[in-house]
């Protein structure tokens, strides 16, 4: 993961932005992340989101025989309350819409995980004019789960890491999302087209969070706030009309 | 949502409201999406949203060796992929002629009939899941898992095998393989009667599923259903006895059908599918050791095998219904055009469409599990 060194205050809203620097937090803040941390480690809710044909080996790590629910880790139905995305394979551009709008909904922390060589580096369908090649262009990818399709120990293998990871306070992959928006907006908008917008207002959260740098924001998220004006120029008109 | 981006639409009054059913949705088989209008809870319009899971495999196929397009095939559909592979080795010897080894012959339907017990037991536990019994669904994916070890001995991958190629199967069976085959047949077949007492038989299944999502023989047959759907409605078509291939035309095993066509009938097929494909795999068990010879025949170098010039269409039962390809070769090193005729891409599209109109919403899940549809498919 790259971060950047977020600037210290934003001109626009004049909050100072918290340093992620591990080091600069108070004693406090230490021990409260440590305790936050080891507690979201051992309750996981996967969002129950089918991608690819990965999802088929699910199934049978969700119930009795490999069963994941004594790690902590169940498949929940809405985006709000879940906490692990899981890209079950390959995904389509239809389908990778969706999974962005998804990842926005869901609320921070949240992790990615990538299982299948389909989301490592197009894998069977290297060449398919369909299918995204690498997933980590456009959303942050916590682990990867190599395989083709991956066996059902090696996802629990991943799931026990990904609980060490945030254990440790390593699985901080969701920050680098609001650290470096534009450029993931910017390779969505060179797949989707330069108008693509998502009802996530991600500027604003990646302030709230107190996440915000010098590349939240840059030339793609400006032709973002062109195209929103262009809205709603047009909804003007229409006004006027 | 950003206010700079929010645009009011003026909607005139009325009862019906727009609902987006998936693709993110658990109701719902697999990554698909249907747009249904409503009101309140019955359905006046639906249209079915695919494409989520395109990704363009007739066109992959065309660029591809006929060799490596062996380990393709399989991920058209995954939950019953063995059908696929058995079927593009076909479409390749029926243009190579070549001439798969009788043992070979044996092995194949054994293994298909593997994975059709796998996919009903599948469907049949997602089924139960979308009216809440969840129990039936845990007792289906682990009884499957049992299959799919066996798959895992002699195979060597758990769902994607690969196993089939053109001119035979890739390995002979391990030592003591039919033994335990012939352990899990009589464990499964000891299961039954647990399953009918859960779910076949329960009383709120059949309140549930009787006379919900009904298809009549002659719309099954105009729309294009096809396998269990299609026994469903009382019709014993199947590609098994009616244009035997592989060894099925020396296997003794009924036909089940059922009369009233709706989703407790579907069901209930699916059931008794399991029963005979027991049997078949049981007469297998008993046959195959007796079948001596190579299980695959000599082929060229298969990376440069140029298939001579020609067109084939092979079909095959597979668990969801009737599956066939189209192969056509130039002569080249590489297939000019192959197309799948998948039975899924009717079962998802207009099928359910036209079943839910008119229903429920709760039924929607309930409709499209039974039709077994399987979105991977579908799309391609
Ligand atoms: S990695 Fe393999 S199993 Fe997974 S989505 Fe890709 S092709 Fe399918």
């Amino acid at each position: 993961m790259t971060t950047n060194i977020p600037i210290k205050s934003d001109p626009n809203t004049d909050i100072a932005c918290r340093t992620p620097d591990m080091e600069e937090r108070s004693l406090l803040r230490k021990v409260i992340d440590r305790i936050a941390d080891r507690c979201r480690s051992r309750s996981l809710f996967i969002l129950h989101y089918c991608t690819g044909c990965g999802a088929i080996e699910l199934p049978p790590v969700i119930t009795s025989r490999f069963d994941s629910e004594r790690l902590g880790i169940q498949p929940m139905v809405t985006p709000r309350q879940a906490d692990i995305l899981l890209i079950t394979g390959y995904l389509s551009v239809k389908t990778l819409k969706r999974v962005i709008l998804t990842y926005e909904q869901m609320s921070a922390p949240k992790y990615v995980i990538g299982m299948g060589s389909c989301t490592i580096n197009g894998g069977m369908y290297w060449h398919s004019y369909a299918t995204i090649k690498r997933l980590q262009e456009y959303m942050p990818v916590d682990m990867y789960i190599a395989g083709c399709m991956p066996r059902p120990e090696a996802i629990q293998q991943g799931f026990l890491q990904l609980i060490d990871n945030i254990d440790k306070g390593q699985a901080i992959a969701w920050q680098d999302y609001y650290y470096q928006y534009d450029k993931y907006l910017g390779n969505q908008q060179a797949l989707f087209g330069p108008d693509w917008h998502t009802p996530t207002d991600v500027i604003a959260e990646a302030r709230h969070y107190e996440l915000f740098s010098e590349n939240t924001i840059g030339e793609h998220t400006a032709l973002l706030a062109k195209f929103a004006s262009k809205y709603v120029t047009l909804q003007c008109e229409e006004l006027v009309k | 949502m950003r206010p700079e981006n929010y645009q009011p639409v003026e909607h005139p009054a009325s009862h019906e409201y727009e609902l987006y059913f998936g693709p993110n949705h658990p109701g719902i088989e697999g990554n698909y999406a249907l747009k249904v209008r409503l009101t309140g809870d019955e359905i006046v319009g639906i249209k079915a949203d695919g494409g989520y899971l395109h990704r363009g495999f007739e066109k992959i196929m065309e660029d591809r060796l006929w060799i490596q397009n062996v380990a393709l095939v399989p991920r058209i559909c995954v939950p019953d992929p063995p059908p696929m592979e058995e079927t593009y080795a076909r479409a390749v010897e029926m243009i190579g002629g070549l001439e798969v080894p009788e043992r070979a012959q044996w092995i194949r339907a054994m293994i298909l009939e593997m994975s059709r017990i796998c996919g009903h037991l599948f469907i049949v536990g997602g089924t139960a899941a979308t009216i809440g019994q969840y129990s039936n669904m845990f007792w289906g994916i682990t009884d499957r898992d049992y299959l799919l070890d066996l798959f895992e001995a002699l195979t060597g991958a758990r769902i994607y095998h690969m196993f089939i190629t053109p001119g035979g199967v890739r390995r002979d069976i391990p030592d003591g393989f039919l033994d335990k085959l012939s352990h899990i047949l009589d464990y499964l077949e000891a299961r039954l009667p647990e399953y009918d007492d859960l779910f076949f038989n329960n009383p709120v299944f059949h309140k549930r599923a009787e006379g919900i999502g009904v298809i009549t023989q002659e719309q099954a047959l105009a729309w294009g259903v096809t396998g269990p759907n299609l026994r469903a409605c009382g019709l014993a078509l199947d590609v098994r006895r009616d244009d035997p291939y592989l060894i099925y035309d020396q296997l003794a095993f009924d036909i089940p059908t059922e009369t009233s066509g709706d989703v407790l009938a579907r069901t209930m097929v699916r059931r008794s599918e399991l029963i005979e494909s027991i049997k078949i795999l049981r007469q297998i068990v008993q046959r195959l050791p007796q079948i001596k010879g190579p299980i695959r025949c000599d082929l060229p170098n298969p990376l440069a095998w140029n298939l001579p010039e020609g067109d084939a269409y092979a079909r095959t039962e597979a668990q969801k219904g009737e599956l066939a390809f189209y192969a056509v070769s130039t002569g080249g090193s590489k297939p000019w055009r192959v197309h799948v005729r998948g039975p899924s891409s009717m079962h998802a599209v207009q099928v359910l469409e036209k079943l839910c109109l008119g229903g429920r919403i709760e039924d929607i899940a309930l409709i499209m599990f039974s039709l077994d549809a399987c979105p991977p498919e579908v799309d391609r």
